[in-house]
């Protein structure tokens, strides 16, 4: 990825986060990333479509930030307690992809649906609700879409641990393939066999 | 009671007005011969007509997002090929070019280019399977048979180079498997592209695209299926892109928007292809699309034959795999469509959050709204134009 | 001997055991041919290993098997019904071959009425479809019957009309009768013509709607594996699916039959006696219309319900009309 295209990236989120009414914004390893206010998340992404011109919606989906988890690491630093709502969206005509996010405070995780403003985002809310027990206001069917009904728990939370690494523990770096002999400075060179 | 204006059908109108019939409740799946798989489908229909369809999913749910947040980064590869077992090869890609990228790796070009043919040979894998079983499902089944042994030959070219035929596992991160047998104990025996490998792949190219030509005599000179297909399952390109339908799916719709062009994940630019657009939108343009685009990769796969560089096959990668802090999200064309992976890095071995964004999920997603007003036929139809993988619609 | 022939009840039982023997052997081999021939077709090889060679006992092999295998009966399944729907689709298909003439003298009946008779009990088959489906208990039977239903009630149409046009040409109604006439059926010259010749329009509208009858692709909505699962004999195993089995494939056998007799000359070929070739003439004529259906099976894929329809309401029925009324015209003109 060269220089240009990197700033150009930086300039194509600068104007989305204007158009979007973002409180900050990144681009950082060029994922355009554009953060807005909970109470504005439906204005924000029907800007999004409509005045930053992405149509192509992508995905949604959550994510559980915390400092006490009950499998995988934990986050490297210390931080805040939440959930961080995302929705992809892009545009076709240089394809470019935005990441609209926002956050939930743990206790009221709860955020208007925008299957108004992408119907495509019905399954995806229906899929985070279910994984984090995040409340989709406004959402038409809010039920579960991949697990049972009677099914306890919402698995994507970092505290819903895993029963298999309860029974058997992290191994460690032992399954860890060893890499090649590449990984040295004289790494084999390859010519085509026949060219 | 029923408008006569919004039936497709007027003569079924007057019957309908006159006598009202209760709908049948029909459960089509998660066990039927055309459901792919796993899916069901609740329709409510009125003898053959039906009104709304309802999918039910989850039935091949593996959790793999969840799973990713307890392996390693090299053990997570080996998962998501799995996700869309008609070209696994294709996605790990994204999940790669992710990772590389935030651990700054430069892959090496050679390395570039073989990932490059190999999805280009699970590309052509994936749209043979679907010219096959296309026709199967409308009740043709002589097209399967020319299909899959096309399709034979690419599997043999992948199973050439990385021993697998679904799962090669034969990405590594920051290049492609340079050695048969590493391990510690194993004395390594330095592996590159086999013998022999480049002739064999330009011959079965053309074999590919003569086995297009003769696809195209046997489906589209046939007026019966033509008949099943044209004006059938129309998706208008707003609502395609509102539902984040991607991949041949959305080009048949009228949206140029393919991957390999508007992105950068694999040297797509050093190559010269089209990509295939159709106006309609329809069950046909859909099949159409895929036939192009089995051409052009095929013509895509004998020119970057041609310019393969020679080099090294990985950058310069540490032991143990640790991936700086970091967030990205990168997708690909995928055969099916977008494939994507949000990384969430903490720093470490094990990614903190891995977003898989699958093509077919959003695909399907689709099917509320595309099957309303139809036929039990074109629910068949439509379905498998779609060309969807349960596998990748669950995760 | 001619005694023993000419007793009514040892001449009957004769020719049941020959229609009883007649019927699972050419439902054996159309199959086999269907076997092989989709394989070739397909660049497959087929059945290869059962019998030795050419996998010539593939189907016994897999009549046996189905005579194993356990006789489901769904619960809620009404199952008299059930339990008869197989064996009516199998009894119309040998009522059948009761009128189909291998030779002027070798046919079980030869009745005045005989092209009626073949109409007539074709249709029943229909009837065993559809207590197959209903008595299902299960949606997708019930719908393959429906199907069923309305495929007979649009293409019996088009097949009557059709044979009304060989009909007015031969003056009889009898098969033999129809045979003959062909067999002194010259147009130009001498050499005799079968009607294929003058009501080729006939023929087409008739293997059409035969197609349909037999409900092969591309009219095989009652069984239309991809939406219907089976259709009609989702709830069936064992030997009632085989039933079924050899019903389709005898009817292909007997329809075939049928159109040879009506269109193609039947037992007469030019130059060769029908009291010693016939039945060999007529067989040759079956496996080249056999083949036809099987060459359209692994062609085509399957019409959807409202362009079957379409299809034969619009189409195969004003044709054939057209047919009738040019074929009077002309037999009054010349």
């Amino acid at each position: 990825m060269t220089n240009s295209r990197l700033e150009s990236i930086e300039d194509f989120a600068a104007s989305v986060a204007e158009a979007v009414g973002a409180t900050s914004h990144s681009s950082d390893l060029g994922t355009v990333k554009v953060k807005v206010e909970r109470e504005r998340w439906v204005e924000a992404v029907t800007a999004a479509r409509d005045i930053a011109l992405l149509p192509l919606f992508s995905w949604l989906s959550a994510v559980d930030w915390t400092n006490d988890v009950a499998v995988g690491d934990p986050p490297a630093e210390e931080v805040e307690e939440r959930y961080e709502v995302m929705c992809a969206v892009s545009n076709v005509t240089d394809g470019q992809i935005v990441v609209l996010s926002t956050d939930l405070p743990k206790d009221d995780a709860s955020i208007d649906s925008v299957v108004g403003v992408y119907p495509g985002a019905n399954w995806h809310e229906r899929e985070a609700a279910e994984m984090f027990e995040i409340d989709f206001i406004g959402h038409p069917n809010l039920i579960k879409l991949y697990l049972t009904s009677d099914f306890v728990g919402h698995p994507l939370k970092k505290s819903y641990a895993l029963i298999s690494r309860e029974v058997k523990p992290w191994p460690g770096t032992v399954d860890v393939e060893d890499m090649p002999e590449s990984a040295s400075s004289d790494a084999p060179s390859f010519e085509n066999p026949d060219a | 009671m029923l408008d006569p204006s919004v039936l497709h059908h007027l003569s079924e109108a007057a019957v309908a007005i006159e006598l009202e019939t209760p709908d049948m409740t029909l459960n089509i799946g998660p066990q039927h011969p055309s459901t792919h798989g796993v899916l069901r489908l609740v329709a409510k229909v009125d003898g053959e007509q039906v009104y709304d369809v309802q999918p039910v999913i989850g039935y091949m749910h593996r959790g793999y997002e969840k799973i990713s947040e307890v392996r390693t980064y090299p053990q997570i590869i080996t998962l998501i090929n799995r996700i869309e077992w008609v070209s696994g090869y294709a996605n790990e890609i994204p999940f790669l070019v992710a990772v590389e990228r935030i651990m700054g790796l430069e892959v090496p070009e050679r390395a570039q280019y073989i990932r490059l043919i190999l999805t280009e040979l699970t590309r052509l894998s994936s749209h043979l399977m679907f010219m096959g079983s296309y026709p199967l499902e409308l009740g043709a089944s002589t097209p399967l048979m020319f299909a899959l042994r096309e399709r034979e030959r690419v599997l043999d070219l992948i199973e050439g180079v990385t021993g697998g035929r679904f799962h090669p596992n034969f990405n590594r991160i920051g290049g492609v498997k340079p050695a048969a047998g590493a391990g510690p104990s194993q004395k390594k025996l330095v592996q590159d592209l086999p013998k022999g490998f480049l002739e064999d792949t330009r011959d079965a190219m053309d074999r590919v695209l003569s086995t297009s030509d003769e696809l195209e005599d046997l489906i589209a000179g046939n007026e019966v299926l033509l008949a099943r297909t044209k004006g059938v399952g129309i998706l208008p390109p707003e609502v395609a892109m509102a539902y984040g339908v991607t991949g041949p799916n959305l080009r048949a719709s009228g949206v140029d928007f393919d991957l390999r062009k508007r992105s950068d994940y694999l040297p797509y630019d050093q190559l010269d292809f089209k990509t295939a657009v159709t106006e309609t939108g329809d069950c046909w343009d859909r099949w159409w699309v895929r036939l192009v685009e089995i051409r052009e990769s095929a013509r895509m796969i004998k020119q970057a034959v041609d310019q393969i560089p020679s080099g090294p096959l990985q950058a310069k990668v540490p032991r143990v795999i640790k991936v700086p802090k970091g967030e990205i999200y990168v997708r690909a064309e995928n055969p099916k469509g977008e494939m994507g992976y949000h990384v969430i890095s903490e720093g470490g071995q094990v990614p903190y959050r891995v977003k898989i964004r699958s093509a077919s999920f959003n695909n399907i997603s689709i099917l509320p709204h595309i099957l309303e007003r139809i036929l039990i036929p074109d629910i068949v139809a439509i379905m498998g134009s779609l060309d969807f993988v349960l596998g990748d619609v669950d995760r | 001997m001619s005694d023993l022939l000419s007793n009514f009840w040892i001449l009957l039982a004769i020719k049941l055991v020959a229609i009883a023997a007649l019927v699972p052997v050419s439902a054996l081999v159309i199959g086999t041919a269907e076997l092989k021939i989709s394989a070739h077709m397909q660049s497959r090889i087929g059945p290869y290993f059962a019998g030795g060679r050419f996998g010539w006992a593939q189907l016994i092999a897999d009549g046996i098997k189905f005579f194993q295998k356990e006789d489901i009966i769904p619960e809620d399944a009404d199952r008299q019904v059930f339990r008869w729907a197989p064996a009516l689709v199998l009894l119309s298909t040998v009522a059948l071959f009761v009128v189909i003439p291998f030779s002027p003298t070798l046919i079980v009946r030869d009745l005045d009425l005989g092209v009626f008779y073949v109409l007539a009990i074709s249709s029943i088959s229909t009837i065993g479809v559809l207590m197959a489906g209903w008595s299902s208990a299960n949606k997708y039977s019930l719908m393959g019957g429906l199907r069923a239903a309305g495929q007979l009630i649009a293409y019996e149409l088009p097949l009557v009309l059709a044979v009304v046009g060989v009909v007015i040409q031969a003056g009889t109604m009898s098969m033999v009768g129809i045979v003959e006439a062909q067999a002194s059926f010259e147009v130009f010259g001498t050499i005799a013509v079968p009607y294929v010749a003058v009501q080729f329009v006939g023929f087409l509208v008739f293997m059409t709607a035969a197609l349909a009858e037999l409900s092969r692709i591309p009219f095989d909505l009652p069984v239309a594996e991809s939406e219907l699962v089976m259709g009609f004999v989702t709830e069936y195993t064992g030997f009632r699916f085989l039933f079924f089995f050899l019903g389709e494939y005898a009817s292909m056998f007997s329809m075939s039959a049928i159109a040879a007799t009506l269109f193609l000359g039947g037992y007469h070929f030019p130059g060769l006696d029908p009291a010693i070739w016939g039945p060999v003439v007529l067989v040759a004529k079956i496996f080249f219309l056999a083949f036809l259906m099987i060459w359209f099976r692994w062609t085509f894929p399957r019409l959807r319900e409202d362009q079957l329809q379409t299809f034969a309401w619009k189409w195969l029925i004003p044709v054939s009309l057209a047919n009738i009324a040019v074929t009077g015209v002309f037999k009054v003109v010349f």
